[in-house]
């Protein structure tokens, strides 16, 4: 039986981290090492001497931090050692570039889930399973009420509700990284014909996408000056940093709704302030963790971003699994 | 598939915000579907009866035994979600289903009229059975309003209001008129949605309906401006509105909820008949203290309310009275139209013609508002702020001109409230919210001092912005010190101004009082605890007021 101190990655002031290596997961405040998941916002931050990640992370990471900043990538599966630790990157089906990270110690296997999704996604590659000892896995949506609905499904929803209001600009909110792109690819493959817009923050991404080879349908660009309400019939992607303060006062023929996983709630609907909801999450839902849970094959468990306590006790009850709670 | 687009016909009322697009959406609807089906749309949308076939535990035991799913877990679910019919849509999309497409193309009506009905047929084993059946052979997309309509959870943003609209432009009729048909019992049937579309008005069969009620609006200050003799003045009475109606001698008693309540008051049906004149009197019923001649408190009224066929020792016990204050109609007469002070002429000549010659005496039931008569606006005030002294809300007032119309018309009667009473207090207890507010910690309890104590006094749970309560949520789940189930105890350290409307001696509470519609006014950043009030203060309010 192990204690707690000799876990290879534990948590330290809020952040994962493997003290044998001297090296982060994602940190929150400037480290000297941190290896990235993923590019979003709240999975790494500016000021680190060194970061690691995929490569195509590692562009997305330039354009959001500058190109100043000094990083190492590799591809996925490709093994690197830091301090006798081998580490791996592996698809996590999250966004573009997004990854799990496998540490291999001492013939002891430990695998960052880092955030994931299975559902099918054609602007990432497709999550893949890693088997492993100790699995740390995010648990966002970790009740059994989140079960997502087929992409196409939601994408023919998204489309039907712009051609019903044909009078109306839709305004249609989503992260500017990830998300927007995961839905230009799906609405371009429904029958919603009419022009898509960008805002300029989602369009950098865009463009970012184009370059790393990712077949996205066109957009046109927009910024926070125009008059969006004159595009009638059409369709616009916002980040949902817009849709509060004074900008869409500005607009009376629109319609407006968001894109995430927890618009499947109706309470949380209605309170988003939005018109619609969405559900359409780049993470996993309750069986897609249990999924990655189960086939991981892994003895023990730690979750963390997010409520875990219903999924524990689930585990623990019905699938004999060993969740443990990590030493704060 | 007429279920399959009710259920459309819901998201969509459910996703739009404006009223008039939610008005095209229900005219669309009622121009594609079968009468039946529109008789029962409107039947739900209007929560005519939201009876409870069974309950949300019921169903969620349900689900958990069919399933073999643990309770604990549905319960959790349930606080993010807020809503037992919901929660248990959304299990059933996690759950592969041996789906068979047998209720596919169901209607509205079958789901309503047969389906639903012949549940409460079956014994407890059988039933159970029949709802695993259903939720098997129905589409995904329609488990929400089946779940809903079973556990009498049926709710939208529809008013009646929206709904008499539609059908007002839909088939180019008053408002007033369509309004008129759908008051009081509207029954789902072909001929009930006929008659509701029905081109030509037919005043028989509109014999016992009330009136769409007029409704005030709050007191503007631009009122100030007008003259004081423009307007009639009147004590708010905080009772139960309600219409009084005799035609061709018989008597109905409607509330503004547009429900018949005859059976509840009996004593005031039957003295009405004694009354030869056929009428129809606006006004509120009251549960009156004689010795006083004043009226009881609310929570009297609410002893009456809901009991049916009350016994005689229930009426003494609770004496009823019903204060007219306006006549819509006299002998067969409509005189909505004409003004305000002409119809009070008429109210106060066939009340004292009644009062002198009816043989049996009506005025312990019956009476007409006295009329209040300030000499300029700072009376008026000085009026109001009586209110409380005779069980009073405040004032209305009435501009003399004015018709009777219906609805919230802007211009006609007002009500001036009296200031509420207000305590500064601690909150010590939250609790998350329900339906839209599941997930957030949105019912509040609050805590006056005693000696060193914390006592609680009152919860409340309007009044904040949605800011503050994502800020106070947050807040909560830092300073927790205990968790009982849903309900949090906190770090006594946020003060809250609270206003109530009523404070009086209650010995079910530990407090030794009981407040009426308290609601937070204000979030006191600036108060410490020890700056909060002490149950002392609170009962010299109450001294104050008796």
């Amino acid at each position: 039986m192990r204690t707690k101190q000799e876990d290879l990655i534990r948590y330290k002031d809020g952040n994962l981290y493997c003290e044998l290596a001297d090296i982060w997961i994602d940190p929150s405040k400037p480290v000297k090492k941190a290896l990235i998941t993923h590019a979003h916002f709240d999975h790494f931050t500016f000021g680190c001497e060194e970061y690691i990640s995929t490569y195509d992370t590692a562009i997305l990471l330039k354009e959001r931090v500058g190109e100043n900043i000094k990083i190492k990538t590799f591809d996925y599966g490709e093994e690197f050692k830091i301090n006798g630790i081998n580490i791996s990157f592996h698809p996590s089906g999250h966004i573009l570039g997004s990854s799990q990270i496998r540490f291999i110690f001492a013939e002891e296997k430990w695998l960052i889930s880092g955030d994931f999704k299975l559902q099918k996604d054609e602007t990432c590659k497709q999550y893949e399973i890693v088997k492993t000892d100790y699995l740390i896995s995010e648990c966002t949506f970790g009740l059994p009420i989140f079960k997502w609905d087929e992409t196409k499904k939601v994408a023919n929803d998204i489309s039907k509700w712009i051609s019903n209001s044909p009078e109306k600009t839709s305004l249609l909110f989503c992260y500017s990284l990830g998300k927007a792109q995961r839905l230009l690819n799906e609405i371009q493959q429904t029958n919603f014909k009419g022009n898509i817009y960008s805002h300029s923050s989602i369009y950098k991404m865009n463009n970012c996408y184009k370059e790393l080879g990712i077949d996205i349908k066109d957009t046109i660009k927009i910024d926070n000056k125009k008059k969006i309400d004159e595009l009638k019939g059409n369709l616009i992607l916002l980040p949902p940093s817009l849709s509060k303060g004074s900008y869409l006062k500005n607009f009376k023929n629109i319609q407006t709704a968001f894109a995430s996983g927890w618009m499947s709630i109706r309470a949380l609907r209605k309170r988003s302030g939005y018109d619609k909801g969405f559900a359409i999450s780049d993470h996993a839902d309750w069986d897609g963790i249990l999924e990655v849970v189960k086939k991981s094959e892994a003895k023990n468990v730690f979750f963390h971003h997010g409520d875990s306590e219903a999924l524990s006790k689930y585990l623990v009850e019905r699938e004999s699994i060993n969740v443990l709670l990590f030493s704060k | 598939m007429s279920l399959k687009k009710f259920s459309e016909l819901f998201g969509d009322l459910d996703s739009i915000n404006s009223t008039n697009n939610k008005i095209e959406v229900l005219k669309r609807y009622f121009l594609s579907n079968e009468p039946i089906d529109n008789a029962w749309a409107i039947y739900l949308l209007t929560g005519k009866s939201n009876k409870r076939f069974i309950s949300g535990r019921y169903l969620k035991n349900l689900f958990s035994n069919i399933y073999e799913y643990p309770q604990w877990l549905i319960d959790t679910c349930y606080l993010k979600v807020g809503d037992s019919a919901e929660v248990i849509t959304l299990l059933l999309k996690n759950k592969t289903i041996s789906r068979n497409k047998k209720l596919s193309n169901i209607s509205l009506d079958e789901l309503l009229s047969k389906i639903i009905p012949d549940l409460s047929k079956l014994n407890e084993d059988e039933k159970n059975i029949q709802i695993k059946h259903i939720w098997e052979a129905l589409p995904e997309e329609n488990h929400l309003i089946f779940n809903k309509i079973l556990t009498g959870t049926f709710r939208v943003g529809v008013s009646i209001g929206l709904i008499t609209k539609s059908i007002s432009k839909l088939i180019n009729i008053d408002e007033e008129i369509i309004s008129h048909r759908l008051m009081g019992n509207f029954k789902p049937s072909i001929d009930s949605y006929e008659f509701l579309i029905n081109k030509s008005i037919n005043n028989e069969e509109l014999n016992s309906k009330p009136f769409p009620f007029l409704l005030a609006n709050n007191f503007e200050d631009k009122i100030f401006k007008n003259s004081i003799n423009d307007f009639q003045f009147e004590w708010k009475y905080d009772g139960i509105r309600m219409q009084l109606i005799k035609r061709s001698g018989n008597v109905s008693l409607w509330t503004r909820g547009q429900e018949l309540v005859n059976e509840s008051f009996p004593e005031l049906v039957d003295k009405m008949s004694y009354i030869k004149d056929d009428f129809v009197l606006d006004g509120e019923l009251l549960v009156w203290n004689f010795k006083e001649q004043v009226a009881f408190d609310f929570s009297f009224l609410q002893k009456r309310i809901n009991r049916k066929s009350p016994t005689r020792s229930i009426q003494i016990k609770y004496p009823i009275i019903f204060i007219a204050y306006d006549l819509l109609e006299i002998n067969g007469r409509d005189i909505r139209e004409i003004k305000l002070e002409n119809r009070r002429i008429e109210l106060e000549k066939y009340y004292s013609k009644w009062q002198n010659k009816t043989e049996n005496n009506i005025t312990d039931i019956l009476r007409i508002c006295d009329l209040i008569y300030p000499i300029d606006w700072t009376d008026a005030l000085t009026f109001k702020e009586k209110s409380r002294e005779n069980n009073t809300e405040g004032l209305i007032i009435k501009n003399k001109t004015s018709p009777y119309t219906s609805g919230r018309k802007k211009g006609i009667w007002w009500k001036y409230k009296v200031d509420p009473m207000q305590l500064d207090a601690v909150l010590i207890y939250a609790k998350a919210g329900s339906g839209r507010r599941a997930g957030l910690y949105t019912d509040y309890s609050f805590a006056l001092w005693k000696d060193q104590e914390l006592i609680k006094f009152a919860s409340a749970y309007s009044g904040l912005t949605n800011i503050e309560i994502k800020e106070l949520d947050k807040w909560i789940r830092k300073n927790t010190i205990e968790k009982f189930g849903p309900v949090r105890s906190l770090k006594p350290e946020m003060v809250f101004e609270i206003s109530f409307e009523k404070i009086q001696i209650s010995k079910r509470h530990k407090s030794g009082i009981a407040v009426r519609f308290p609601r937070i006014t204000k979030w006191r950043k600036d108060k410490k605890i020890n700056d909060a009030d002490s149950l002392e203060n609170a009962y010299k309010l109450m001294s104050k007021i008796s």
